[in-house]
């Protein structure tokens, strides 16, 4: 709630974004907090900055509503009557090292000389079952499923469209051309257009991906990126479609190159 | 012969491209089943854990349905709960954790759910704790426990068995006396997730375990109505203004506007996708099919087949391809439903007993509605095609080629 007046400047505090958008906070803003809805040993702050809260698809739909105050600040407001100052606890404490190759080396170390605290390396913090980690399994394994559908279409397209050109595959062994140049020829265009089809795809996911963001976003008022078309990603995509398409006309022309050149050429 | 035979003859003549194209639609339609049964599988298996055991509201400190702070004087404020004329029980559940002992390797680190019902009426006595017991039976005296299926085989446990351990009730850093309870039955728990161990137990046997040093808290108080939980709900809230009451309906509309709304979203920007992937490849192939078949279409015209009929001939085609495809989609999608939910079940703090994925009728009846769809929309340029066909021309041209 924000308070007009006060005596002497009040300890600083940032709030999230969507905190101060729908309580209308702004920095100078002085506001009381307290650990109860009661208002017990409630204290004043100035609002001295509005922050955007680190996305986390953990709590995603959950509106952030959340205020950063500095630690001693915190322990004093929130203390029982009973704890002595100085002996409460905190939750975690983040280490920055000089040397973050060190990581496992520090963990252990205080692992060892302090029991009771468990110190791991950030980039294990999350572990193997981390939100991230499994919507990315989730994700690879859906587009194991896409691939495969768009294969087997492919390759029943691929052969309605070879089946069409019989008679020009006929013609061409007629007059001398041996089966490894067509199919050579077959292939080259089975990758020409497996290219231009892999780079449309990418124009395509590149132009979605804006919108797909923007609709999460705006959906979950979050900063949170849904879709990123990354280098690795493009190469993944155009090293799986090229090869594929490619792969795809040469199999669907090898049944109809091993049949002699009069029975293809015959209408 | 009807159109139908007439399809089929068409599809069985060309085997390959046919199979092809339904085995692709087999493909999309289990992706475009999975995504239907993930778009409402959550709730419903949510659902599906809160009403077990019949209890249908839920009392606790703070934010339903998950929170840490303690209910104070939790068996006076159950007693007094259960008095109130619109309900018929309430359950205390304390948790504490514990340490069982192996006879190889650490301790077990286990979570200790300990309960007790407070009613006024002998039907209201006799209901049990939420967990569902698979072996034995549950744990009824001071020194009995059931366990869940993890404790049972890491610490090589069994209806009968002995287990040693040490609670702590009040702070990780007691120091409190071993423990021997047992074992009287192997449970599920509801909300517990993969990675945690889990012992439940009366309210007494949690106070011997941690040798009396209980306090006068608990975690949670489940609450069953006479048969109006609002009106339940409503009475505990003007009696415990301090603590927060929610029915299950309640905690369900919060879980589905904040926890899960996430992949609600992907699976309906999957299903849209999915769809449109099926829609533009079947048409592509039919479009295809016909055109190769235009000479021949154009006899069938110039021999009596009616526009119409050629018409039909392509839709049944197109409904044969998406229908055998759709039919193979079922089992298929089922199939990979299940790989997808043992995936996004590796997330923490997913209770084991919730699925991603579950299967019902209504998305059957929705998979059908748009695979109905999808193969009348794919069919919609060919038939065109079919219907506007010259058919002098088109056999002249066929000729003269």
């Amino acid at each position: 709630m924000p308070v007009a007046a006060f005596a002497q400047t009040p300890p600083d505090i940032l709030v999230s974004r969507q905190l101060a958008e729908s309580e209308h906070l702004t920095v100078g803003t002085i506001v009381s907090l307290a650990v109860d809805a009661a208002g017990t040993g409630a204290r004043e702050f100035r609002v001295a900055g509005i922050y955007e809260p680190t996305p986390d698809p953990a709590r995603l739909g959950v509106v952030p509503r959340a205020v950063r105050l500095h630690l001693p600040d915190l322990l004093d407001l929130t203390r029982r009557a009973d704890v002595l100052a100085g002996t409460e606890y905190v939750s975690s404490v983040n280490v920055a090292l000089t040397n973050p190759a060190e990581a496992r080396t520090f963990a252990r170390d205080v692992n060892a000389r302090l029991p009771g605290v468990l110190a791991r390396p950030a980039t294990e913090a999350a572990g193997a079952a981390g939100p991230f980690q499994v919507l990315e399994r989730f994700h690879l394994a859906i587009a194991i499923v896409t691939i495969v559908a768009a294969t087997v279409f492919l390759l029943a397209l691929t052969i309605m469209l070879v089946d069409e050109r019989r008679e020009t595959v006929g013609v061409l062994r007629l007059i001398g051309l041996p089966v490894r140049r067509i199919l050579v020829q077959i292939l080259l265009e089975g990758l020409l257009v497996a290219a231009v089809g892999a780079v449309f795809g990418l124009v395509l996911a590149v132009l979605s991906e804006q919108l797909i963001n923007t609709f999460f976003q705006w959906r979950y008022d979050t900063a949170l990126v849904f879709v990123r078309v990354t280098r690795d990603v493009a190469l993944t995509s155009v090293s799986i479609a090229v090869p594929l398409g490619a792969s795809a006309t040469v199999v669907a022309s090898w049944a109809l190159l091993r049949r002699s050149g009069l029975r293809l050429a015959r209408r | 012969m009807n159109a139908v035979g007439f399809a089929w003859r068409s599809l069985v003549r060309q085997p390959a491209r046919a199979t092809l194209g339904i085995v692709g639609v087999a493909a999309v339609g289990a992706l475009l089943f999975d995504m239907l049964l993930l778009s409402r599988g959550l709730i419903v298996s949510m659902q599906d854990l809160l009403d077990r055991g019949g209890w249908d509201i839920r009392v606790s400190a703070g934010e339903l349905p998950v929170d840490s702070r303690f209910i104070p004087n939790a068996l006076d404020a159950a007693q007094v709960i259960a008095a109130l004329p619109s309900v018929e029980a309430a359950l205390v559940i304390r948790e504490a954790e514990a340490q069982v002992d192996r006879i190889s390797g650490p301790p077990l680190r286990a979570s200790f759910q300990g309960v007790t019902t407070r009613s006024s009426t002998s039907v209201g006595s006799a209901l049990r704790a939420p967990w569902t017991i698979m072996r034995g039976r549950d744990a009824e005296q001071p020194n009995e426990v059931v366990v869940d299926t993890d404790v049972a085989s890491s610490a090589g446990l069994e209806p009968g068995s002995q287990i040693t351990m040490r609670a702590s009730c009040l702070s990780d850093l007691e120091a409190l006396p071993v423990t021997r309870l047992q074992v009287v039955g192997i449970a599920e728990f509801p909300f517990e997730s993969t990675s945690e161990n889990t012992i439940g137990g009366t309210f007494d046997a949690l106070q011997a375990a941690c040798g009396g040093n209980i306090g006068a808290g608990a975690n949670l108080i489940l609450v069953r109505s006479t048969g109006d939980p609002d009106a339940a709900t409503a009475a505990i809230r003007a009696s415990q203004p301090g603590l927060r009451a929610a029915t299950n309906t309640e905690v369900l509309g919060q879980v589905q506007r904040t926890g899960f709304t996430y992949f609600r979203q992907i699976s309906s920007v999957l299903t849209t996708v999915t769809v449109s992937f099926a829609v533009l490849l079947i048409t592509v192939l039919l479009t295809v099919s016909v055109n190769q078949r235009l000479g021949e279409i154009a006899a069938l015209r110039a021999l009596g087949f009616s526009r119409t009929r050629v018409v039909k001939d392509v839709l049944a085609e197109s409904a044969l391809t998406v229908g055998i495809g759709g039919l193979l989609s079922l089992p298929l999608g089922l199939l990979l439903a299940s790989g997808l939910d043992r995936i996004l079940k590796g997330m923490p703090g997913i209770p084991a007993a919730l699925h991603f994925f579950v299967f019902e009728p209504q998305a059957l009846v929705v998979h059908v509605a748009l695979l109905v769809a999808t193969a009348l929309i794919a069919a919609l340029y060919p038939m065109r095609i079919v219907s506007r066909l010259p058919i002098a021309a088109t056999l002249r041209s066929e000729v003269m080629g």
